[in-house]
């Protein structure tokens, strides 16, 4: 330990960084020490439920170990919702992004109402999915301001069907979760070294090589967490589903299956292999995101010392 | 004869000779170049030619303007008014990116996604050389700064010197028309900071790049330049070679930005020839006057500890005075002792000798590098 103090004070950054390992192997334990009561923490809000779980999924009320999870499968309806909620989950999460990426990219620097701007994307987080839902329902329904208004223009002669089915609940679900994977991609982009992108600016890129070459690929990691979060929170999709699509039909969503084994049939065991297949769904998309990801670029995004 | 009628390729492939190639501009022309941040004018009526292959520094204390100028040589701001020219054309409308200027920055953003390779082959890139071509004037670059061997490492795997080389090799491979580099030494330590210092020296000289250095450190300007531009509160105070603006300081605030410590506020008794003045505590000496000085005048008289002589005490004579030894302090090449006299607070002298605190000493100033000023801020004592 003693001697780990001049090498940390003294020398130039690469003896830093090869001493690094060495040092930190007595500190390392400490910190594993001192991670301990957090861990015990996520142990029991999050692991233990998903083994709860996981041991009452294989107990089903007949039937063998597997029993709910081949009924599942087995099952056209069941397993329709698999796709069902992809098809909203999906659709939700890439138009964020879209809309998301060049809005943050456009407000890395500050500008003027950049305040009010981001307070007036913020809002809709603060909403609530029912009360989204219940101003969607009247705004976008037959009767709606909106096609009322297109009627009224004569942009089209019959109402647009926008709630009451998926492309309902695809907008709420985007709206919904906008804030989330704006400021989270915003406060990525700000974090970005100005300076690289003056940098490739002097060294002859113009502005659309600069967000592709420089700008793009540092907002990689961002972007994938950004993605992970929205398509975890869309896939869960429950009370827009219901409210402003189709329930029985096109978005008979997965979560809403779990619901309806669990409470509508009250069983809990068939409730809880959804719940597994679901958690099993998030967990293969997250690990592809962030497998991808780590395939890509992942450092510092600045351009050396501070 | 090549070089003549090539003179950019000419300029890298001769890597190795001691000839300086020829510059890749004749001139370089600012003129009224102004810049305002609200109220305030960050720079003011900035004038300056520039020889092609010439080393310029912008020397001052932060928030002088001398990056605020350097930014608007490259376009990353847009002065309010002025003119830059280069060799006839006009390129202060011009973007950035089309100027086909070098820079370096002060944290040297290094694309931290890109290998070291593929950072210096960026700009290269951007100017779509073919491919072949640009291996192989990356490979030459990299030779060129010692770092061949760490073309394929990336930027946060290279020590804060390498960083600053690549960042160097990055600039110089697209063979700018103009170098600017901003504080690009201020993120080292005091040994690398030397090193590079010379490396800077070294590649100016083997590329006859035309260079702009922005920098607070009065040692890199004197060691790197051909001229200094001395800048203070947005405007230019003076320029010319190291060794002018060292030995002839304009202002009070030249003389005491480039290492005369010593600044008495005095008032002038007489103005013939050598100046005769006056100190708050009554002490009379000569100096040498620079600038318009009348009797009465209150001015300010500047010397160098260098030219401070020490004397035993009890000696006296023109400009001596007595004076008691408050701290003494090796500094490597010297030691410099700070003497309690009746001139001003604190005066200090470079000296050979040992002295202790508490010595009585007299302190003897040679009027000839006692330098006269008329009043004026001159800054903080540095």
């Amino acid at each position: 330990m003693a001697r780990d103090l001049p090498i940390a004070r003294t020398t130039d950054d690469t003896a830093r960084r090869l001493a690094g390992p060495r040092r930190g192997r007595g500190k390392e334990r400490l910190g594993l020490l001192l991670l301990c009561p957090a861990l015990l923490l996520v142990l029991l809000l999050f692991i233990y439920p998903l083994f709860y779980g996981l041991r009452l999924s294989l107990q089903p009320e007949a039937g063998g170990l597997l029993t709910n999870y081949s009924d599942f499968f087995g099952d056209d309806r069941e397993r329709a919702t698999i796709g069902n909620t992809l098809r909203l989950a999906l659709p939700a999460t890439l138009i964020n992004l879209a809309v998301a990426i060049p809005l943050a990219y456009r407000m890395r620097r500050r500008i003027r109402g950049q305040r009010v701007i981001t307070g007036l994307f913020v809002i809709p987080m603060t909403l609530g999915t029912v009360l989204l839902a219940q101003g969607m329902l009247s705004f976008f329904g037959p009767r709606g301001w909106f096609n009322k208004s297109l009627l009224q223009l004569g942009i089209s002669d019959d109402p647009i069907r926008l709630v009451h089915n998926a492309t309902g609940v695809v907008i709420s679900l985007a709206i919904a979760e906008f804030p989330v994977v704006f400021l989270l991609l915003l406060g990525f982009v700000s974090g970005i070294d100005p300076n690289l992108e003056r940098a490739a600016q002097m060294l002859g890129a113009g502005s659309w090589q600069r967000f592709r070459r420089i700008m793009l690929p540092l907002m990689i990691p961002g972007i994938a967490t950004a993605f992970a979060l929205s398509f975890v929170a869309t896939f869960a999709v429950l009370p827009s589903a219901v409210m402003l699509g189709q329930p029985a039909g096109e978005t008979r969503v997965i979560a809403l299956a779990a619901w309806q084994a669990a409470y509508e049939r009250f069983d809990y065991s068939a409730g809880s292999a959804i719940a597994i297949i679901m958690a099993g769904i998030e967990l293969l998309v997250l690990g592809v995101v962030l497998v991808g990801r780590s395939r890509l670029y992942r450092g510092p995004a600045t351009g050396g010392k501070g | 004869m090549q070089a003549q009628a090539q003179p950019q390729r000419a300029a890298t492939k001769d890597l190795v000779t001691t000839e300086r190639p020829a510059p890749r501009i004749e001139w370089l022309r600012i003129r009224n170049l102004t810049k305002r941040f609200g109220d305030l004018a960050a720079l003011r009526d900035f004038d300056l030619d520039v020889r092609g292959g010439e080393f310029i520094s912008l020397l001052g204390p932060s928030g002088c303007g001398k990056t605020t100028a350097l930014n608007c040589l490259a376009g990353l701001l847009e002065p309010d008014d002025g003119e830059i020219e280069l060799d006839g054309e006009s390129v202060v409308r011009i973007s950035p990116e089309r100027r086909r200027f070098g820079m370096v920055f002060q944290n040297y953003a290094l694309f931290p996604h890109l290998t070291v390779g593929r950072n210096v082959a960026f700009g290269l890139e951007m100017q779509r050389v073919p491919k072949a071509r640009i291996g192989e004037r990356v490979d030459r670059v990299l030779t060129l700064v010692r770092l061949g061997d760490q073309r394929d490492k990336y930027p946060a795997q290279l020590s804060g010197g390498q960083q600053q080389r690549i960042a160097i090799a990055r600039a110089v491979v697209t063979e700018p028309r103009l170098m600017l580099m901003d504080e690009p030494l201020s993120n080292l330590d005091a040994k690398l900071r030397l090193e590079m210092r010379t490396e800077i020296r070294r590649l100016h000289q083997a590329l006859g790049l035309t260079t702009i250095y922005v920098t607070h450190d009065q040692e890199e300007a004197l060691s790197l330049s051909d001229r200094i531009v001395l800048m203070r509160q947005g405007l230019i105070r003076q320029v010319g070679t190291p060794r002018e603006v060292y030995l002839e300081p304009a202002s009070a605030y030249a003389a005491n930005f480039l290492g005369a410590r010593n600044l008495l506020p005095v008032r002038v008794v007489a103005a013939a020839g050598d100046v005769q003045i006056e100190t708050g505590s009554g002490v009379t000496l000569t100096g040498t006057p620079r600038g318009d000085l009348a009797p009465g005048d209150e001015a300010i008289a500047v010397i160098r500890p260098e030219h401070i002589s020490l004397l035993a005490q009890g000696q006296d004579g023109v400009n001596t005075v007595p004076g008691l030894v408050e701290t003494v302090e090796f500094v490597g090449n010297g030691i410099e002792v700070s003497v309690r006299s009746g001139l001003t607070g604190e005066i200090i002298a470079r000296t050979e000798d040992l002295w202790r605190q508490g010595d009585g000493v007299a302190l003897r100033l040679p009027a000839e590098r006692l330098l006269v000023f008329p009043a004026e801020d001159a800054g903080e004592t540095i």
